[in-house]
């Protein structure tokens, strides 16, 4: 698994030496953190049924900065590549293209961490400065980073197929995110003018990223959307794998 | 060292390389030759294993290109068209990126590394942007990244392509210093590189090989008809007289200035008339400029056998 090693680390580096990486955490963290600051406002005026987490993670506003981030992350992998022509160099390395796909991927998954990790030091510092117990359990803190960590790297295996898909970084950006637009909405479509309980409803809510999350979010650890996100990437991942193998196909 | 046979890529509806055989020995500097468009990167991403043959396979150091790709990219340093680089890497950086890719240990690698350096005269550039680079350090990246874990086969796709001519004759020194440690196979469209480096062409066009041989037999299999050219002070006259001249077939003349012509004999493939000529001009009185005889160059020979095909060939237009 050497080169898997060699090729993580690079890609790593290449994001994180680029301006556009701090630009991005920058907006999504500050973002967030005024999302914070209102939540907590909103919850002294009135009370809350719901706990913090569930209400940040619950808002429209947290899904809109969440969703844009994965086009940015994804889109450079492999278009760039295909744009600049190293994508030659690299698969005539004696190293297998399941290497190299992993690599990426994984390199895409903890640039996504480490983005996402500043808006859960909120909670801790939070307490630190206020010296008060904030709305929510330790258990609904690691069951919503449970839930955005493997949404995100649903979404991440979604970007990646599209960047194998096509030598323009921009065309990969809009392909992800039309895509990661519709995987959201879809969950919608549970309330979509039908009755609360019908086989199409409860079919919908399979999908429900909203859903979900509303159930990590309260500390419920339910394995059929751990199930359902690991399946979907090793699918996306796999038909990257073979984008990148067709140029190989004997006709 | 490479084996192909029958290699063939079918696009839709198009043929790029159309089963074609050939063999490089162990130590061989071998050209790869012909026009744009005629199956040369097509071949060689073939080899490389970086596109698969539609029909036929191809041996590299015994392993198959197909079966074996993993064991045939270890023993094999290739250049792509146009050398690809990361732009936003420093040289010695990519360079040793490339190096541990390639299998090289971390500690092996500085080593390896300074080497390739070395033998491009890289060092000093060795903290540099690649970005910031001009065209000829960038293609001595490549070259450098091509050969850093000194592999038995070096593949190097148009080597000198958008070079100035004093780094086009440096490369080709380079390259024929790397063909005393490693097989070499280079593919170009310009002939003079072929002739001067290489030991033995492959001519390529259309998908198929017109010729394989050494650059002399070639010229000397293609000799077209020889060519003298005589500027002398003549008068108009002296054409006949010179094409009167045993093993002259056809004279030209062409007016200049002052009453100097310039007239150029075609002769025969053997005869060599400057001798005949120089008498002649002496017994006329001529005043003789220059006299001089063209030699044929592996340009007419490649001309010649690409021109040969041309008028039948159906093939490309079907479908």
């Amino acid at each position: 698994m050497r080169p898997f090693s060699i090729l993580f680390f690079k890609e790593l580096r290449s994001f994180f030496l680029s301006p556009m990486a701090y630009v991005i955490m920058a907006l999504f963290t500050f973002l967030n953190g005024w999302l914070f600051v209102s939540m907590v406002r909103a919850m002294q005026l009135q009370a809350s049924q719901r706990s913090l987490i569930h209400n940040l993670f619950g808002s429209g506003w947290f899904w809109m900065g969440f969703l844009i981030l994965f086009p940015l992350i994804t889109m450079r992998l492999f278009a760039d590549e295909r744009k600049m022509g190293t994508i030659e160099g690299l698969l005539t390395a004696p190293v297998r293209t399941a290497e190299v796909v992993l690599a990426k991927y994984a390199a895409a998954v903890a640039v996504y961490l480490v983005l996402l990790l500043p808006v859960f030091a909120f909670f801790p510092l939070f307490r630190l400065v206020t010296g008060e117990a904030a709305a929510f359990q330790p258990g609904a803190v690691w069951g919503s980073l449970l839930g955005l960590s493997l949404i995100g790297a649903f979404h991440v295996s979604i970007g990646t197929l599209a960047s194998s898909l096509t030598a323009n970084p921009l065309i990969a950006a809009m392909l992800t995110f039309v895509f990661v637009m519709l995987h959201y909405f879809l969950g919608f479509l549970q309330n979509f003018g039908m009755v609360t309980g019908s086989v199409w409803s409860d079919a919908m809510s399979y999908f429900s990223t909203t859903e979900h999350m509303n159930v990590l979010a309260e500390g419920l650890i339910d394995s059929r959307p751990i199930v359902y996100y690991l399946t979907f990437s090793v699918l996306l991942l796999s038909m990257t794998h073979q984008v990148l193998e067709s140029r190989k196909w004997r006709a | 060292m490479i084996e192909a046979r029958h290699l063939t890529k079918r696009y839709a509806g198009r043929t790029a390389v159309d089963r074609i055989s050939f063999e490089v020995g162990k130590g061989e500097i071998v050209g790869f030759l012909g026009p744009n468009g005629a199956g040369k990167s097509t071949t060689l991403r073939m080899l490389t294993c970086f596109l698969s043959a539609t029909e036929g396979t191809a041996t590299v150091a015994g392993y198959d290109i197909y079966e074996d790709s993993v064991e045939v990219r270890r023993r094999i340093g290739y250049m792509p068209e146009n050398v690809p680089l990361y732009p936003d890497m420093r040289v010695g950086e990519y360079l040793r990126f490339r190096a541990r890719l390639k299998g090289i240990g971390h500690r092996a690698s500085r080593g390896a590394v300074g080497e390739a350096m070395e033998t491009c005269s890289l060092t000093a550039v060795e903290r540099k942007m690649i970005s910031t680079l001009s065209k000829g350090y960038r293609q001595r990246v490549g070259l450098a990244d091509a050969l850093v874990h000194k592999p038995e086969l070096l593949i190097l796709d148009e080597p000198t392509n958008g070079l100035d001519p004093g780094q086009i004759r440096q490369s080709r020194n380079l390259i024929r210093e790397l063909g005393e440690r490693h097989t070499i196979l280079i593919s170009t469209h310009i002939l003079s590189e072929v002739e001067m480096t290489c030991g033995r062409v492959i001519i390529i066009d259309r998908g198929t090989i017109k010729a394989s041989d050494s650059p002399r037999n070639l010229i000397r299999r293609l000799r077209r008809p020889g060519a003298v050219l005589l500027e002398a002070k003549a008068p108009a006259t002296a054409a006949a007289r010179l094409a009167a001249i045993a093993g002259v077939k056809e004279v030209n003349p062409s007016e200049d200035r002052d009453g100097w012509t310039s007239f150029s004999l075609t002769t025969d493939p053997q005869s060599d008339v400057r001798e005949a000529v120089h008498e002649l001009a002496l017994k006329e009185g001529w005043k003789v400029r220059e006299l001089s005889s063209r030699a044929a160059s592996l340009e007419d020979a490649f001309v010649d056998l690409l021109k040969e095909e041309t008028p039948s060939d159906p093939v490309e237009s079907k479908t």
